[in-house]
């Protein structure tokens, strides 16, 4: 009955913290922090940090592999065996690529599973002939990450949270890191403006948890934040506030950037955004005079014209000269603790493991030699895509760990489209709203249950270990993709028997990660900065001396106003956004099984200032109906300060995606996940 | 003279995330701290104050309630009868009625993690440090201390106004 300290890292969101887990006889007793090593969160946790064992005891637990006897979206299932569920997957396999060939299968790996397990996800489905491969991630970070890779050649987060403490000034843009990553707002960013004297500015249609510590906060509407950032980038051009040196040794393409913004005036963004074009001039200029960190997120990320104002903002970033050094910060900020796992493991419709892309010969043919198989060389389906191409193109989808029927925009089209599959595959710790559209089921294991890698925010890649053994025949999605893989026919490919050997593989498949092996990981618990190319090497800093682009020069992109697909008029005339609360997760699969964030953050609401409340006669409290072309959803109204006139707010993790619009950017494919046109009226209770 | 340990509260550090309770409860099964909202989303985290002269302890019949050697107004539950007298002292409401075991219950400052020299669960949660625990005095001289470096070091910066703000 001993009791056995296990470390492990968090499984919410990407900061990356560390704490032990104390396991006794396969079950985790409690937790315990982390106070003995260098780590990033030096000890401290959020309150999903200190309940995360919670949601891994709850009765609801998915134990058995599952087959549909209902309908589908009904719910009705009777328990199989593995080798029952195993063999109707693979028979399905062979027959739909018999049929309609291998590009009618897609696959979803996620966020939320290992390193690993990610790259056996990625090379099964290559081994299957498909690169129709993507992941929730889509509607995350893939307005920033495409923009700052065609800028700087690499989207990664430029320093280490360490640096943030020694930063000038904070801009929090679109993000609300003290609710979704307390731990790094309490431990770095709030040092740097209460104890070391920065300044804050906060960009937000909402007051935030951080805006108390902001020296100026300006609200724009939802999804009008480029014209903001392109009157920056003009304030800053014909102030000639520029870094000159910066910008003449270290980047190219300034004239045409000059050009492109020389009519975005503060005083027309302030017509578009709604915010004074004084407040404009002044955040500008403290960019431009101040070592800045700058954090963006889904605020910024989760609109169609989320990859022009990513643009707008890393041009920004790049003439500012707030990049290369020390005290500055910029970069990704995945919602989720694997997101550079998915992301590094390449999985996107036209990648490698490598991250080079499908349809460079010489690339698909070194992971050929590695791999042992042919590889497709077209490039396959985004997910929103896939979605639209459920019953078409798309036959059969094998989705890992993600709950796209809430997550994704349109959940009702999404629910419709799900519906339209011929064969469905969902592997998860509970019966997710997607689960219940499968034909099998695979019960998994979840984070605690298995040892694996995870790669944080800083680009810290650390090593979980397993803490407690899977309930009922729960398995690791590592061991379910070797199963499989023997079904197929594709064992000599998926020869595991530990997470450490395709740790090992991955070493020697993708260069970023040569050194992060498991000795040297186990041996070092705070983990090494990607790139790691040997061990004990890593990357604190980018950008030094070079961009990663194939010359090493910045490439400044002109960027042109964008409306938002969507916006308020006579019929909808408010703006609807939404956010995300400190004690939920995602689609809290997790976190409403946890009783103790449960209980402390039970209901949605909407979020209604006391202007527009008392034009729709709307009192505190009130049922609302908040409406919007896509559908309606009844809420409590909170009528408060706390948002801006003529917008409204909900929580994200309940009904949301019921109320957002699934047009996709044409390029980075993310979707209008946060500013559509809604109205609002009270409901007789 | 005994030092005397306590957890000691800088609210402007808090962002009202509720590590604190969630830690206590996972701790204790019940939190024993709470966080209170004030308006403009100022936040302040609330225990028992383990007061110098604590009212709970002079009226508590039983000796349940005792100061121990951290100074600590701790408790001993199978000495409680849950009278409640201790809750009619209490000035600000702490001790509360566990109605399971139908005696009373308040923060001992985590007596069983500090006998294995650890923090407080509150306080190792806590993100921001807005929660420390320590002997009081010298958490209070370390206050002192960093304000009056503020103060100096804006002064010096000819930012003398500004140095007020931070406080």
């Amino acid at each position: 009955m001993a009791e056995k300290l296990v470390p492990v890292v968090c499984p919410w969101c990407s900061v990356g913290c560390r704490f032990y887990a104390v396991s006794v006889n396969g079950y985790i007793r409690k937790i315990e922090f982390d106070y003995d090593h260098p780590t990033v969160n030096r000890g401290k946790l959020c309150p999903k940090g200190v309940a995360s064992y919670q949601f891994i005891n709850s009765p609801q637990r998915l134990k058995k592999p599952l087959k549909r006897v209902g309908e589908r979206g009904e719910g009705k299932f009777k328990e199989i065996s593995w080798d029952e569920a195993y063999r109707i997957i693979a028979e399905k396999i062979k027959e739909i690529k018999e049929t309609y060939g291998p590009e009618a299968i897609a696959f979803l790996a996620s966020e939320k599973i290992t390193f690993e397990e990610n790259y056996l996800v990625h090379k099964l489905s290559k081994a299957l002939g498909t690169n129709n491969l993507d992941f929730p991630g889509r509607y995350c970070q893939y307005s920033n990450s495409p923009a700052r890779t065609a800028i700087f050649g690499s989207s990664a987060a430029t320093n280490p949270f360490e640096d943030v403490e020694k930063a000038e000034l904070i801009v929090i843009w679109g993000h609300n890191p003290a609710e979704t990553a307390p731990v790094f707002f309490g431990q770095y960013i709030e040092k740097a403006i209460l104890d070391n004297g920065a300044e804050m500015v906060v960009i937000d249609p909402r007051s935030t948890r951080g805006h108390k510590y902001a020296s100026l906060h300006i609200k724009p509407y939802p999804g009008t934040d480029l014209a903001i950032a392109l009157a920056m980038l003009n304030v800053v051009i014909s102030e000639e506030l520029y870094d000159k040196e910066f910008v003449q040794e270290r980047t190219v393409g300034f004239k045409d950037l000059k050009e492109a913004v020389k009519d975005y005036t503060p005083e027309w963004a302030e017509k578009v955004s709604g915010v004074p074009s004084e407040d404009i001039r002044k955040v500008a200029r403290l960019i431009a005079g101040k070592k800045t960190a700058l954090f963006v997120n889904e605020g910024m990320n989760q609109h169609v014209n989320g990859f022009e104002l990513a643009l707008a903002i890393a041009n920004l970033i790049a003439i500012t000269g707030n990049i290369g050094k020390e005290g500055v910060w910029s970069g990704v900020f995945p919602g989720a603790q694997c997101g550079f796992c998915a992301a590094m493991s390449g999985i996107a419709p036209n990648k490698l493991p490598t991250g080079k892309l499908v349809t460079d010969d010489a690339a698909r043919a070194e992971v050929e030699r590695l791999w042992g198989f042919e590889i497709p060389d077209w490039v396959g389906l985004d997910l929103t895509n896939m979605i639209k191409e459920m019953g078409a193109k798309i036959r059969m989808m094998y989705i890992v760990g993600g709950n796209i029927a809430k997550s994704a925009p349109n959940s009702r089209w999404v629910r419709e489209q799900l519906k339209k599959l011929e064969f469905l595959v969902v592997q998860d710790i509970f019966l997710t709203e997607t689960a219940e559209y499968a034909d099998i089921v695979l019960p998994a294991a979840t984070w605690f249950e298995k040892t694996g890698t995870a790669i944080s925010a800083e680009r810290r890649v650390q090593r979980t270990y397993k803490a407690a053994e899977a309930p009922g025949e729960a398995k690791p999605d590592w061991l379910i993709m070797v199963e499989l893989a023997k079904e197929l026919g594709l064992g000599e490919f998926f020869k595991y028997e530990h997470p450490d050997e395709i740790l090992r593989e991955i070493n020697s498949v993708i260069p970023l990660f040569k050194g992060a092996t498991p000795e040297y990981l186990a041996e070092h618990p705070e983990g090494c900065f990607f790139p790691c190319s040997e061990p004990g090497e890593g990357t604190k800093v980018l950008f030094k001396s070079a961009f990663k682009t194939s010359d090493g020069k910045a490439h400044l992109q002109p960027v042109k106003w964008r409306e938002p697909p969507e916006m308020p008029d006579e019929e909808y005339p408010l703006w609807l956004t939404n956010f995300r609360l400190v004690g939920h997760w995602h689609t809290m699969t997790m976190s409403e099984k946890s009783p103790s964030l449960e209980k402390r953050w039970p209901d949605e609401y909407v979020m209604i200032n006391p202007i527009d409340a008392e034009k729709y006669g709307i009192r505190n409290g009130d049922l609302v109906k908040v409406e919007t072309r896509r559908g309606s959803v009844l809420v409590k109204a909170e009528v408060t300060e706390h948002v801006r006139e003529g917008v409204i707010a909900m929580p994200w993790h309940w009904q949301m995606n019921f109320l957002t619009l699934n047009e996709t950017h044409e390029k980075t494919k993310m979707a209008e996940l946060k500013a559509v046109a809604a109205r609002i009226s009270r409901v007789e209770e | 003279m005994e030092m005397s340990k306590k957890i000691f509260l800088d609210y402007k550090r808090c962002i009202g995330c509720r590590a604190c309770e969630v830690a206590c409860e996972m701790t204790h099964g019940e939190a024993r701290i709470r966080v209170f909202e004030f308006p403009d989303l100022f936040t302040v985290p609330f225990n028992c104050r383990h007061c110098e002269k604590a009212p709970c302890l002079n009226v508590c019949p039983t000796g349940a309630l005792f100061r121990d050697e951290d100074g600590a107004v701790a408790f001993d539950p199978l000495k409680c009868i849950g009278c409640l007298m201790c809750a009619v002292a209490c000035p600000f409401g702490i001790p509360k009625l566990d109605d399971e075991n139908k005696i009373m219950d308040k923060c001992d400052l985590c007596a069983d993690r500090r006998a294995e020299g650890k923090l407080p669960a509150c306080v190792s949660a806590c993100p921001t440090e807005a929660l420390s625990y320590g002997d009081i005095n010298e958490v209070l001289w370390n206050r002192e201390g960093k304000i009056v470096a503020n103060l100096k070091s804006s002064a010096e910066k000819g930012e003398g106004e500004k140095a007020y703000i931070v406080l």
